[in-house]
């Protein structure tokens, strides 16, 4: 994905060629879609919420000043949609309370613990039952890689308001997870 | 022996980093592009008449202020008034109101239609404008 690619398609779809919208539409609807999945863990809504940021976001073309990168200035529009959109209407799996995160889906596997893929799932619900500003902290920073810095342009917020927000979501987290967790193995002791 | 799952930092990385991608449906960037085509084919919004309608908010906003200050004023004559005399002089209309305040039911429904007629008239006068016949 280039950036010149990007600036072309911009300029040609603001001189009046919609057709080269395509372009911009084909190179990010990937991160998008995934990026909203992340917040939703919804595909039908995934796809509709990333529809309506690409439909913001050839309204706003004009709106994009140079100095930064297009694929910033498109992750951070996405991102405050997506955010407006899961406040408006929670996700189904987000309504999830915290103390109902992380059931075993059998407490006796793998020598008293949890297998892998449960644990994984067990810390992901941990995650979207989190607190909006801790949970969309988290989900940008793992989605870009853990960069601190680039998931603070997708959110608008500062980068010490992120690290904060990062620390303190993972210590809700391991707080939670390591009390829930550790229940069939303690019962077992 | 007690043993706790302990996340650690690396751990929590791990597993929250290694997300399964999804891919965008077939007819996605088809749907997204006739979605963009509707919206540059649709017409622009229709910008509200500011110039047509400056004269009037202006007038209405002159006729606001003259109102309040009128009323303003009559509160505090009454206040007067009400402090020197002995009888319940509250109950009368103050002499700063106009004449026909005075008068009976006659005024009073003559005030009525004018309010009416005003309102008649502003109604129309709007829905000119918006169906662009002025």
């Amino acid at each position: 994905m280039s950036a010149s690619d990007d600036q072309a398609d911009v300029e040609r779809v603001l001189a009046g060629d919609i057709s080269a919208f395509e372009g911009i539409v084909r190179r990010w609807q990937g991160p998008l879609i995934n990026l909203a999945y992340r917040f939703c863990r919804d595909r039908g809504r995934a796809e509709e919420m990333t529809q309506e940021a690409f439909l913001r976001a050839y309204r706003g073309l004009g709106q994009w000043r140079k100095d930064a990168v297009f694929s910033t200035w498109l992750f951070a529009l996405a991102t405050n949609l997506y955010r407006s959109e899961l406040r408006r209407i929670p996700a189904r799996s987000v309504s999830v309370s915290l103390d109902d995160i992380a059931e075993p889906a059998d407490a006796r596997a793998s020598d008293g613990g949890l297998e892998d893929q449960d644990r994984d799932l067990a810390v992901r619900r941990a995650v979207l039952a989190l607190p909006a500003k801790y949970r969309e902290a988290l989900i940008l920073f793992y989605f870009h890689d853990m960069d601190v810095a680039t998931a603070a342009r997708s959110l608008g917020l500062p980068e010490g308001t992120v690290k904060a927000r990062l620390f303190r979501g993972r210590e809700i987290l391991r707080g939670k997870l390591t009390q829930r967790l550790a229940v069939p193995r303690l019962k077992e002791a | 022996m007690r043993r706790l799952i302990r996340y650690d930092e690396n751990e929590m990385n791990r597993i929250l980093s290694s997300e399964d991608e999804i891919l965008p449906s077939s007819g996605f960037a088809v749907s997204v592009m006739d979605a963009v085509r509707r919206e540059a084919a649709a017409p622009p919004p229709i910008p509200f008449p500011w110039k047509r309608a400056l004269p009037g908010l202006v007038v209405a906003g002159v006729a606001m202020v003259l109102v309040l200050v009128a009323g303003i004023v009559a509160i505090t004559q009454l206040g007067r008034t009400s402090t020197s005399a002995h009888f319940p002089t509250f109950l009368s209309l103050p002499s700063l109101m106009p004449i026909n305040f005075h008068g009976g039911m006659e005024s009073a429904a003559s005030w009525t239609v004018l309010a009416l007629l005003v309102t008649f008239v502003s109604v129309k006068l709007s829905m000119r404008l918006a169906s662009g016949r002025v």
